[in-house]
């Protein structure tokens, strides 16, 4: 199949080829979010639906009635609102980390991967992705607290600078940085997530370090890849938003809704590409070759005799 | 080398960079005169010309377009002033001429040190920590944050050496360690009628900027920095402590300022520039002159760009609009000089002239130092990103001009009545930038958001709505944003609501009537709700008791509205057979007073066959109910259906439907649901 391509073609296949994971993530991510904005929604029914004053939020987008309307004690605290948005936020997190095994497990196989396989795959590396959840959150929260560390100082000491712009410019230059470093780290750990899977390895730290050795010594090849999935989200966010802003008709409500979900469903896929971009690089790199032995003659045998029944066993359950 | 190793090397690199950058151009802002250092921190005051001849005011007219004086002239302020630009520190000679029209004798002369509130047990700095205040929150006490005004010497003309005689004084609190006012007694007493001339020395040390007033890297903005009399004013000295909310209150008069700045600086003023010589210590001696004013402001930059070949043609003559801008905001100047011009043009027609020839605009360094006015002095506020559709820049340069009219001229006691400059201010910055601007979108029209300023001004109220009155001393409000929301907003909300009782253009000939004969003197409270009574013809005392003197709220609210066929006994077969269209319905419309704000209000009802209905309440009861029989159900019913009344704190409540509207909760519930998607699928998305 795709052994030889380049890594964005082929990551990019695996995505086309697997959609459906694409549908379930965004239906997932629609659902938690329409849960997690019951509250909210309700506090707006109680302030807005038999206000002729809420028409102003319809024909245009005013400031002053929306802040208003959080101002007023009918609609209760903000808290209300916010803490089960980021409660079904944090479970849409919890629910990738639970299934990624599986699309990984998909993207690597060469035919549509059956449920029962999907969700085996899943439940085997639970327990192994959680602990290599602990060990990249240890190391970026390291990495990321470091270098927020040197940011601060940095940002205070330019506020000082008579140029009014070297706040911003410094500021931009750090966030690339800080960018990068986790860029880096991101795809060391999205290796470990495929070498875990695709090898069936208990031990999580060998895969770590397999994953290290080889994100090291294709570094700039897979961070480019990145990148450039990256730059994809970042333009189909903006252009997402800008054609919200110009095509969307004010008082259209539905088309509010259909381009917001267009947007989410088109940035969940650099994601899945990245996703795609590693398995073929496993595939490519990591997977340890077949040896495969060299055929030799039987033995004729003149001796008739009734082979022993030996049951084949069934392949190995993978992470029992 | 390896990709790999460059992209290790890359982040580390930048790091040094961006460090190494950022040091030089820190080192540079720490030090910006270098050279002229030596020169500047020479510090001897130079000597003002002896006054030798019989005192008097000048009734010089170099600074407005007026062959005669404007205002009844009390003070002629004669400053040599030389800055230390490495120091930030003045120090300089004030001779001050005082002319008592007050109609008695007078003993003692109070005099404000305002540099001296940026102290840690100033008043300032204590009502700051506990209530709020605009800039610095005083978490910890910062050296930068000190500032001081010592008067070193004070001479009466004939008099002799009063040094000795001046002692700190603390009218408003008693707090011994506030050093913001200072009493001089005089021994001989100054008769009515008299002039006085005190030659005072005296040392001002600026904080870094604060309360619109001080230094940022080498930027200055001088702002209540030398001895400034109190004003007699309805039989006593008023002079105030310096408080975390409090403004100023000053006499008319005349001020001849030397500022001796380092070559280097570029210099703006209260007043016009009456000459400028260099010295040969690398400093310059810049002069200005302004005439009926009633403080004197100035600033000085090198890396000012100054754009001064503006001329707006105004009622009296033409007034140069001079505008001293950051360099990374160059690219603004022309929507500096466009509002500016707009707000002259719009203040001319709406009050009265200008009668000045010069108006400074100022972009500060600092925004510390933003949104500020002086006698034709004011402070601006950007920043080098500030796109079209934000009108920051133009809201607080509206409003600064504006207080040239609003304090500038009609000069009221901002201690004791802040709404009546702020909030009249602030009132006519929503009728003038909705003119400008659009009503709606006068504060924001950007990317389909829109807000207007008149409803800033009034959601700034609702918030602190039952906190304090209007009618108070600005150092008595509960807190800052109390101060903000009912000075600013309540006003400004209060007297566009006054428009719905008198009339539009009633109000604008009252608005425009009181400047006229209260402009160059310090209007009461009662000389302007007087003049709405007089020009309106109305006895408005209900309104101001409440509105102005009062703390009542205001939530007016359709309780309910039900509709039902006056037949609903019978059977309902029956009544199914019959035309629909023919049913007649009783429907009834119910009102509430939530809280204690009487005012009249008139209600619409719509009927679902379109006729509409306008009734009038008086408000008195706490409910009322309207009822009607009808071929037709109530659709709606919406309490003040002309938008008139600013004062409501709920404009939700206003209105009720019989039939639910789901679509704006809908567009509203779309953005939430948008944020908790996108806040998870960034979470999945570095997380895992």
């Amino acid at each position: 199949m795709a052994e030889h391509q380049g890594l964005l073609s082929s990551g990019w296949d695996r995505v086309t080829r697997n959609k459906r994971y694409i549908i379930w993530f965004y239906v997932l991510n629609g659902l938690l979010a329409w849960f997690g904005a019951g509250a909210f929604n309700r506090q707006a029914e109680m302030v807005l639906d038999h206000s002729l004053q809420a028409e102003r939020l319809v024909h245009r987008f005013d400031l002053g009635v929306l802040v208003e309307m959080f101002m007023r004690p009918e609609f209760g605290p903000t808290q209300a609102s916010f803490a089960p948005a980021l409660h079904f936020a944090i479970l849409f997190f919890i629910a990738t980390a639970l299934f990624l095994p599986g699309v990984l497990q998909g993207y690597a196989s060469t035919y549509r991967l059956p449920r029962e396989d999907f969700f085996r795959a899943c439940g085997r590396n639970l327990w192994r992705f959680i602990r290599l959840m602990i060990v990249a959150g240890i190391v970026m929260g390291i990495a990321a607290g470091a270098l927020f560390g040197i940011r601060m100082p940095l940002l205070k000491e330019a506020a000082e600078s008579t140029n009014e712009l070297l706040p911003f410019y410094v500021s931009v230059i750090t966030i690339c940085v800080i960018f990068l470093v986790m860029t880096v780290l991101r795809i060391w750990f999205d290796m470990a997530q495929t070498d875990i899977v695709l090898s069936d390895q208990r031990a999580v730290r060998r895969s770590i370090g397999a994953a290290f050795r080889h994100t090291w010594r294709n570094l700039g090849r897979l961070l480019g890849t990145y990148i450039v999935t990256t730059i994809v989200a970042a333009i189909v966010l903006l252009f997402g938003l800008w054609a919200w802003v110009k095509i969307v008709p004010p008082a259209s409500v539905i088309g509010a809704i259909v381009i917001s979900q267009l947007i989410l469903l088109l940035l969940l896929i650099p994601r899945f590409w990245q996703r795609g971009i590693v398995v073929t690089y496993y595939l490519q790199n990591m997977v340890e070759p077949v040896v495969v032995q060299p055929l030799t003659p039987a033995p004729v045998v003149t001796a008739p005799a009734i082979a022993p029944v030996i049951g084949t066993a069934p392949p190995e359950t993978q992470g029992a | 080398m390896k990709i790999r190793w460059l992209i290790l090397f890359f982040p580390v690199v930048s790091v040094v960079v961006v460090s190494l950058l950022v040091k030089e151009h820190a080192a540079n802002a720490a030090s910006p005169q270098g050279a002229a250092a030596a020169t500047t921190a020479a510090s001897a005051a130079t000597a003002v010309a002896n006054n030798s001849g019989a005192l008097a005011i000048p009734d010089t007219t170099l600074a407005i377009n007026s062959a005669q004086p404007m205002s009844q002239r009390v003070v002629h302020y004669e400053i040599d002033a030389k800055y230390d630009a490495i120091k930030h520190i003045v120090d300089a000679t004030e001779t001050l001429t005082y002319h008592n029209i007050t109609g008695q004798a007078l003993d003692h002369f109070p005099f404000h040190l305002y540099q001296n509130a940026f102290q840690p047990n100033a008043t300032w700095v204590r009502e700051t920590k506990v209530a709020g205040g605009r800039d610095v929150g005083y978490e910890k006490w910062e050296d930068k944050d000190y500032g001081s005004e010592e008067i070193k010497s004070l001479e009466v003309v004939g008099q002799g050496d009063l040094t000795s005689q001046v002692r700190y004084i603390a009218p408003d609190d008693g707090n011994k360690d506030d050093k913001t006012v200072v009493d001089v007694h005089v021994p001989k007493p100054i008769a009515a009628g008299q002039y006085v001339q005190f030659k005072i020395a005296f040392q001002t040390k600026f904080p870094e900027t604060q309360a619109r007033s001080g230094w940022k890297h080498d930027f200055v903005l001088g702002g209540q920095w030398f001895p400034k009399v109190g004003v007699f004013w309805h039989g006593a000295w008023n002079c105030h402590q310096y408080h975390a909310f409090t403004e100023f209150f000053a006499d008319f008069g005349v001020y001849d300022v030397k500022l001796t700045v380092p070559q280097f600086e570029v210099v703006g003023a209260s007043g016009v520039r009456v000459g400028e010589t260099n010295n040969p210590d690398n400093t310059k001696t810049v002069a200005f002159h302004g005439d009926d004013i009633h403080d004197f402001a100035w600033t000085a930059s090198p890396r000012y760009k100054l754009k001064e070949d503006g001329i707006y043609q105004g009622q009296m003559g033409p007034v140069q609009m001079r505008i001293l801008m950051q360099p990374a905001h160059w690219g603004q100047v022309g929507r500096h000089e466009k509002i500016l011009k707009q707000s002259l043009e719009q203040f001319e027609s709406r009050y009265g002239p200008y009668p000045y020839k010069t108006i400074t605009l100022v972009d500060p360094e600092s925004a510390e130092a933003g949104g500020m006015e002086y006698p034709t002095f004011i402070t601006g506020d950007t920043s080098w990103f500030m796109p079209e559709g934000l009108k920051l820049p133009e809201i607080v340069i509206e409003h600064e001009f504006g207080h040239q009219y609003w304090y500038g001229m009609v000069a009221t006691n901002e201690f004791e009545d802040a709404w009546m400059d702020e909030g009249i201010n602030s009132y006519s910055e929503v009728k003038v930038l909705d003119s400008i601007l659009g009503r709606k979108t006068s504060g924001i029209d950007l990317a389909g958001i829109m807000l207007g300023e008149r409803e800033q001004q009034r959601l700034g109220y609702t918030t602190v709505a039952d906190l304090d009155p209007i009618a108070q001393k600005a150092y008595d409000y509960y807190s800052f944003n109390s101060y903000g929301g009912i000075t600013y907003g309540k006003t400004a909300s209060v007297l566009l609501t006054l428009e719905s009782i008198i009339g539009e253009d009633t109000m604008a000939k009252a608005m425009r009537t009181y400047f006229m004969k209260n402009r160059f003197t310090h209007p009461t409270k009662a000389d302007f709700l007087n003049t709405i009574q007089e020009v309106s013809g109305k006895d408005l005392k209900w309104y101001f008791d409440q509105a102005i003197y009062g703390s009542q709220v205001m939530d007016y609210k359709v309780l309910r509205i039900e509709s039902f066929p006056v037949n609903w006994y019978e059977d309902k077969k029956k009544s199914a057979e019959k035309d629909e269209k023919n049913t007649v319905y009783r429907s009834y419309v119910w009102l509430q007073r939530k809280e204690d704000f009487v005012m009249p209000v008139e209600v619409e009802i719509k009927f679902d066959n379109g006729e509409k209905i306008r009734e009038h309440w008086d408000g008195v009861s706490r409910w009322t109910a309207f009822t009607y029989e009808k071929k037709a159900k109530v659709e709606s019913a919406e309490l003040d259906p002309d938008h008139k009344i600013q004062i409501d704190r709920n404009d939700f409540n206003n209105s009720y439907t019989a039939k639910a509207n789901e679509k704006p909760r809908w567009k509203v519930a779309n953005y939430w649901v948008f944020m908790t998607q996108w806040l998870g699928q960034a979470l999945a998305w570095w997380a895992v």
